[in-house]
């Protein structure tokens, strides 16, 4: 940053500033004492000095991380030309908190393992080269390629990234852009789609009085966790304080919270609602009108007993949530990950759903999602069905070329998807990355992108159902390396050298998105245009345009539950968890989050088979000890944790580690469960069902120390933090 | 020092420090961590990582039990003598337990000290002074929390391959082997925040310093600010939960109140206020 | 009743001749021990330079056990030192004769005890080179160091105790260096003229001698307790439960006397074996000095026991499950063992026979030894392993650069006191001789008058005797 051979006016442009008076600036911690105006120059004494940068104070740009798909607002400070430590941008949705996903963000934006040139595959193994030749190769074996014969796999895009990238793939004469996130919320969002008409409400929990949720962890890793985090404590937690249930085969984030946490046999969740509606029509006299006949006949056949039997959840428990769904009104239940990755968990989302309905909830905490006006830069939301078309597109030969950006299948594939071998059948594939995670690892070519806070580019979160808010991306230093390019720049040259019409006027994506944004509609710029318009969007980091509200037609679905079937060979069933520290395995080169112990277990830098007591007593193991845990697909060993949060018949191994590539901190850590899934899928939606996998599990006779924080796991009766009752807390604290 | 005056104002002299002693405090910077609202989500242990240059040590170091963790996540299973019955699952989920610094105006640390290493501030801060430091490590056997945390090796020659080095926090120093170290409520942002406000010719207002914890926790649960401030958002709870300064037991005309000091009865005076987590039933 | 602790007939000058014959060129089996002490301190010497280069993180010591090893072989070093002291200094002033023949090595030991015991604060800093700071000395930045600090009293009571002792020892040693001086040649006599300090054993010099002597030793009780009170204070300062209890300083004190004592026996015994000193260190001597081991063990024993009762019949919650947990928790093996050694084992020298059996006593001085230092390791380390943040607790082994560096310091301290039984005199000759001539006066009048002239007895005719100064 402080080169002298960056003019004042590149640089004012490179830091997003226009040729503006300061007092456009006053958002940010400038001082007031530097002039911008065109023409003067105050001089600050310091080498080659940037206009504002006083040595020593840090600046604070705004930016957007794109660490997971919740898309928050950043506010990096910056100081001597290096972004040092992000903050949540306080008028985003996420507000002025960043979870720790996105604070260690910055370890990948500054990571050593890096790809820091273009690579391409001589020889069996990926060499460097240069960006001349990394084209040419392009050239010759991409751009010849028939109209239907070339794919994208991507994760989650939105914003004009999104735009060019669908401009590209039509130039192409593609229809298949596969967008892929190992965790999501797909089934939910049918589940939506088909009974509310909106994929994505908007899930009010701050107008909630209880919240029953079936396995979506809401404070962890489900849909925007920060917002939610923040609606959670500050309204669902603040003065009349609401109740939240959680029922799941292992405790999430949300679950370590809930006022009771319920552990029901993995995927009979569905049943466990209907048991609830059962109670709340017949002991708690609630009146069944909102429901279709055809539901509540199916609901009264599953009386408590049957529903005891079933699922393993005690009648008492069922009595206890049906009270607290009625006595605290209005109510909210979701459902997530660990409902939906059945072969059944469409139907544990809809009788998840039934009950919002029979309570009354949709409209008071489901609300509909407000339309936008820029509809083209909406999230293209991830699902894994995506993975699963892209994998037999690929088997049967489809495509001649494939790009991959911002997804890991080689990763999360299961073994008996063969990714692998399936995507070597593609002749050329192209991997824009910034790591050599096992995707990478697989390209033909690779071509080195900036991380989220070296380059210019807009975004659109997946959830923000009230607001239509445009998040901004913007440098906050001058790449590391050279030889790295911004998505957007790399579509912008093949949108050039393909001689898309309405891209060849654009020098590159910097100005492409200036020309966008001049000419949005007059609703959005709000009456500032021009200069002025891009200096607040950059500024404060979103652009926020006017919606409307939409509205929402209810009409339930078929709440039938399948049986309960016995595992065989393979009594266990296992829980690939997901969670905020690995998340789906992209945080694994993060060294802060790799050595941040785990949410529940405190366990750090490795993997661990949760076990229930009696599991671990059964089977003779102490903690530490490693196990076996074997599908009909193959088998991982890791050490053991033993706690009551996790259902007797359940493993629970987390999803994120036993990386084969992806760097330092990365590689040869832990293992993958995700790897010896069953090839079992959602019947109705088509989804992976990541929890449908039946395993048993054996001793090794190995054990070592388990790399776990912390000494005592209770108290050992010295108060260090004791629990108040809620009616208590009411009353001393309630509004 | 004249006799007469010793004996005139022997009073005043034997005053302990958090009665003002002999000198007055411009701030006593402090806390309050609500638990109802703390999620675990472990953000505020990431982002002080990244404020305070914290090295990672890698998995067999941290197994050891050599790690930096300043500010640890605590999470506790209930037990049946602490209210939670024998269960066949953990019914009330897990509490958290934030710990740092508590900052204690009663040290145990700091007497201790064979080189006066650690000592308080007049801002109510205990001070750790990493060049002083000779590495006896008594102060971390003092501390009833075990908050201090040692450097055991020279973690800067492993920790930060190029270019994670850049991200380095230049406000403050990164430390060698032999020296001690622990939460210092983000010092440096204090510093800043102080001669800000200085430079602009004010004092310093609730909400200019943030500690690196406190900002970026989703849920607001820490709350950082000078108690010595009538109108901070801090000494506004602190009064609300009727929590006082300078007390070993916590007398309060509404029991029902649930804020309270993590071993209190030790007489250290922490200046870190918890708020009990709250269950349903 | 008064035992026969030394035979009144030994002549002056054997007495000289028999001590001066233990410091003549020493044979192969001395070469090969200093050879052994001078590998164990390379042993250590490595092991220390490694964890200066690296850091305190190869020792094992982690969060939150910041002290182990080297603490506690300070404290049992600097415990070993009290026993030249108790010889030395307390039988000096009850007048207790048989301490006469045993007092200097004992006194040499506790010399080296605390040179050794002084190494152990240094190597466990963490910024080792900065170790000056703890003295007080005038710096530019008017620094000093906390004097609120118990380890900055150490710094105080160490260095004063090491002073006193070294002094106390050579002042004592002065009528036997001059000894030395007159049979000695080459080298030796230049040293020993020059530490002799002209001494010529006339009327007014023993007169002063026996003034300063006594004031010494009088100086150096309340020396020695304060000392052993000063390093317990390094724990029964603090807060930590199972560290602050307020019987510590005692409780030291009669530890470090127990393993002062212990050790006597061990040494007492290797240099009657070696050095033939059977005449002087005597059986009878022996015996006393174990009836006074079995004294201090069952003071330490009943001090232990005020402690256990104390904690367990205590309010204090955390105390007590740290006492519960040494006994069954991970370093149970260990706490088990130094009760056995420190309370049981004692019982051997109970008996009369066992006490006068050599090669048993030597077996369980040692034991005696080893239990002490399993107590000073079982104060410290448990302590740390349970404290009050139940999230803290941890288990943790040192590894083999703390058993290294502890393993040198015997080694360290072995090679001192060869070196010391070398060139000093081990036993107190003049001393040895004042022993004899209070028993002939008491046992046998005839012989006394035979052999002790006074400026007033009739001699003429007499042949010049040969007994010498």
């Amino acid at each position: 940053m402080s080169g002298s051979d960056i003019n004042r006016r590149d640089f004012l442009k490179f830091m997003g500033l226009g040729g503006v008076g300061a007092a456009t600036l006053s958002g940010c911690d400038m001082p007031t004492t530097v002039t911008l105006e065109e023409g003067k120059e105050k001089v600050v004494a310091y080498l080659a000095p940037e206009e504002y940068a006083i040595p020593g104070i840090g600046v604070t740009f705004a930016s957007t991380c794109q660490q997971c798909p919740s898309g928050c607002g950043v506010h990096g400070r910056v100081r001597e030309g290096r972004v040092l430590k992000l903050e949540g941008n306080p008028e985003a949705m996420n507000g002025k908190g960043l979870c720790q996903m996105g604070q260690a963000s910055l370890q990948g934006h500054y990571n050593p393992d890096r790809i820091t040139q273009p690579m391409a595959r001589k020889g069996g193994s990926l060499v460097p080269v240069s960006w001349e030749d990394a084209w040419e190769l392009m050239r010759e074996k991409a751009s010849g390629t028939a109209q239907g014969r070339s794919a994208w796999f991507t994760g989650t895009v939105s914003g004009h990234q999104s735009v060019l990238l669908a401009a590209l793939n039509k130039a192409w004469g593609s229809k298949d852009h596969y967008v892929y996130e190992a965790i999501n919320n797909a089934v939910g969002e049918s589940v939506n789609e088909a009974v509310l008409g909106d994929a994505a409400p908007a899930y009010r929990l701050d107008k909630a009085k209880a919240i029953l949720s079936f396995g979506a962890d809401f404070l962890g890793t489900w849909m925007s966790p920060v917002h939610f985090s923040r609606e959670y404590a500050a309204k669902f937690r603040g003065g009349d304080r609401g109740v939240l249930i959680q029922v799941e085969p292992k405790m999430t984030l949300t679950g370590a919270n809930a006022d009771l946490w319920v552990a029901a046999r993995p995927g009979t969740e569905g049943v466990v609602a209907l048991g609830i509606a059962n109670v709340l029509l017949s002991k708690n006299q609630v009146d069944g009108k909102r429901l279709p006949q055809a539901a509540l006949d199916v609901i009264s056949q599953y009386s408590v007993n049957k529903v005891t039997e079933i699922t393993g959840v005690a009648g008492d428990t069922l009595v206890r949530i049906a009270e607290y769904l009625k006595e605290r009104s209005p109510s909210l239940v979701l459902s997530g990950d660990s409902a939906h990755g059945h072969v059944n968990g469409y139907q544990n989302a809809m009788a998840a759903m039934m009950l919002n309905v029979l309570l009354g909830n949709v409209g008071k905490t489901i609300e509909a999602s407000n339309s936008v006006v820029f509809g083209e830069l909406k999230a293209k939301r991830g699902n894994s069905k995506a993975m699963l078309d892209f994998a037999s597109a690929a088997d049967a030969g489809k495509y001649d070329v494939v790009f991959f950006m911002g997804a890991n299948p080689v990763y999360t594939a299961p073994t008996h998807l063969a990714m692998a071998e399936k995507i070597a059948k593609v002749p050329f594939k192209v991997a824009l990355s910034m790591f050599v995670d096992e995707t990478t690892m697989s390209a033909d070519l690779v071509l080195p992108v900036q991380s989220p806070y070296e380059e210019w580019g807009t975004s659109v979160a997946p959830y923000q159902p009230k607001e239509a808010a445009i998040s901004m991306s913007q440098p906050l230093m001058k790449p590391l390396s050279a030889e790295t390019k911004s998505l957007g720049d790399i579509l912008l040259s093949m949108l050039k050298y393909h001689g898309v019409k309405g891209y060849e006027g654009y020098e590159d994506y910097y100005a492409y998105l200036r020309s966008e944004l001049d000419n949005m509609p007059a609703s959005v710029k709000a009456g500032k245009d021009g200069d002025a318009f891009w200096s607040s969007a950059v500024q404060k980091g979103f652009i926020k345009a006017p919606t409307k509200p939409g509205s929402l037609n209810i009409n339930l679905g078929d709440v039938k539950q399948g049986g309960y079937q016995a595992g065989g060979d393979y009594p266990m069933h296992l829980v690939p968890a997901s969670n905020q520290t690995m998340y789906d395995g992209r945080n694994a080169n993060l060294p802060w989050l790799q050595e941040a112990p785990d949410q529940i277990t405190k366990i750090f830098w490795d993997s661990w088979v949760e076990l229930h007591p009696k599991t671990a007593a059964k089977l003779g193991v102490k903690e530490g000890d490693f196990v076996r845990v074997e599908s009909d697909q193959g088998a991982i060993e890791a050490q053991v944790y033993i706690y009551k949060g996790v259902h007797v018949d359940a493993v629970a191994v987390p999803m994120g580690r036993g990386h084969e590539g992806y760097g330092r901190y990365a590689k040869g850590n832990g293992v993958n469960p995700l790897k010896i899934l069953s090839p079992a899928v959602d019947k109705k939606s088509g989804e992976l069902a990541t929890h449908a996998t039946r395993v048993r599990i054996s001793k090794t006779g190995r054990s070592e120390e388990l790399p776990r924080l912390g000494g005592s796991e209770v108290q050992v009766g010295r108060r260090l933090v004791s629990t108040v009752s809620a009616d208590v807390f009411r009353r001393t604290e309630g509004a | 020092m004249s006799l007469k005056n010793i004996l005139e104002n022997w009073s005043h002299y034997r005053q302990t420090i958090e009665d003002g002693g002999h000198y007055e405090y411009e701030h006593m910077w402090g806390m309050a961590i609500d638990l109802n609202k703390c999620t675990g989500c472990n953000a505020c242990s990431v982002a002080c990582y990244a404020e305070n240059n914290l090295p990672t040590v890698g998995k067999d170091r941290m197994r050891k039990g050599q790690g930096m963790h300043w500010l640890r996540m605590e999470r506790y299973w209930d037990e049946p003598e602490m209210g939670g019955e024998e269960k066949e699952y953990q019914e009330r989920g897990g509490s958290f337990l934030p710990m740092m610094c508590q900052q204690c105006n009663a040290a145990t640390c700091e007497p201790v000290c064979p080189v006066a290493a650690t000592y308080h501030t007049p801002d109510g801060l205990n001070a750790q002074v990493y060049n002083r430091c000779i590495g006896s490590r008594y102060c971390s056997n003092n501390c009833p929390y075990r908050l201090r945390y040692f450097n055991f090796y020279s973690y800067y020659e492993e920790s930060w391959p190029e270019p994670l080095n850049m991200q380095l926090n230049p406000d403050l120093s990164v430390r060698d082997k032999g020296v001690m170290e622990k939460c210092t409520f983000c010092i440096q942002r204090i510093r800043t925040g102080k001669d800000k406000a200085s430079r602009e010719d004010r004092t310093v207002q609730d909400g200019d310093i943030v500690t690196a914890c406190a900002q970026t926790c989703p849920t607001e649960a820490i709350v950082f600010g000078d108690l010595l401030d009538q109108k901070s958002q801090v000494t506004k709870l602190w009064k609300a939960q009727q929590v006082e300064l300078g007390k070993t037991k916590q007398d309060k005309a509404n029991t029902e109140l649930r804020g309270y000091r993590v071993l209190e009865g030790l007489n250290t005076d922490p200046c870190v206020m918890y708020m009990d987590r709250v269950r349903e039933a | 009743m008064q035992t026969k602790d030394i035979n009144e007939n030994i002549a002056w000058a054997k007495i000289n001749e028999d001590v001066l014959r233990s410091m003549e060129n020493p044979r192969m089996g001395y070469w090969v021990a200093l050879a052994c002490c001078i590998a164990m301190i390379s042993v250590a010497v490595v092991a220390e330079i490694y964890q200066y280069q690296v850091g305190m993180g190869p020792s094992n010591l982690n969060w939150p056990h910041m002290w182990d090893l080297y603490i506690a072989t300070f404290v049992f070093w600097i415990g070993m030192s009290h026993s030249g002291t108790l010889l030395s200094a307390i039988l000096h002033i009850i007048q207790a004769d048989w301490r006469k023949p045993i007092y200097r090595f004992a006194e040499a030991m506790t010399t080296f005890s605390l040179m050794t015991a002084g190494l152990f604060p240094i190597i466990h800093l963490g910024r080792v080179w900065n170790m000056y700071w703890v003295l007080p000395y005038v710096s530019d930045r008017g620094i000093w160091p906390n004097f609120r600090s118990p380890l900055v009293w150490d710094a105080f009571a160490i260095t004063t105790y090491l002073t006193s002792s070294a002094l106390f020892l050579f002042i004592g040693m002065i009528p036997d260096l001059a000894i030395c001086r007159d049979n000695a040649r080459g080298w030796r006599q230049k040293l020993y003229t020059v530490l002799s300090m002209g001494w010529q054993g006339d009327d007014r010099q023993w007169r002063h001698f026996r003034k300063i002597y006594l004031l010494m030793a009088c100086f150096l009780i309340p020396l020695a307790v304060s000392v052993h009170s000063i390093v317990s204070a390094d724990f029964a300062m603090s807060i930590m439960p199972g560290w602050h209890v307020t019987t510590f300083p005692p409780y030291f004190v009669a530890g470090a006397l127990y393993s002062g004592c212990a050790a006597i026996i061990t040494l007492f015994i290797l240099l009657r074996y070696f050095f033939r000193f059977d005449e002087y260190m005597t059986i009878p001597i022996m015996e006393k000095t174990c009836k006074l081991t079995f004294a201090i063990a069952m003071v330490w024993t009943y001090l232990n026991i005020i402690e256990f009762a104390a904690t367990w019949y205590g309010h204090d919650m955390v105390a007590k499950e740290l006492l519960i947990n040494k006994f069954i928790g991970p370093h149970a093996p260990f706490f088990w063992a130094m009760l056995f050694l420190g309370s049981v084992l004692p019982f051997t020298l109970a008996f009369e026979k066992l006490r006068r059996h050599l090669p048993t006593m030597f077996v369980v001085s040692l034991f005696l030894n080893l239990g002490m230092w399993l107590e000073r390791w079982m104060i410290v380390t448990p302590t740390l392993s349970y404290s009050y943040q139940p999230f803290a607790w941890d288990v943790m082994w040192p590894s083999m650069v703390q058993w290294s560096i502890v393993f040198g310091s015997f080694g360290w301290f072995g090679m001192l006191f060869l070196i010391f039984v070398k060139v000093f005199p081990s036993v107190s000759m003049y001393e040895v001789k004042e022993m004899v001539f209070h028993r002939r006066h008491y046992h046998s009048d005839e012989v006394a008058n035979k052999l002790h002239r006074r400026a007033s007895d009739d001699q003429s005719g007499a042949e010049p005797t040969r007994e010498g100064a």
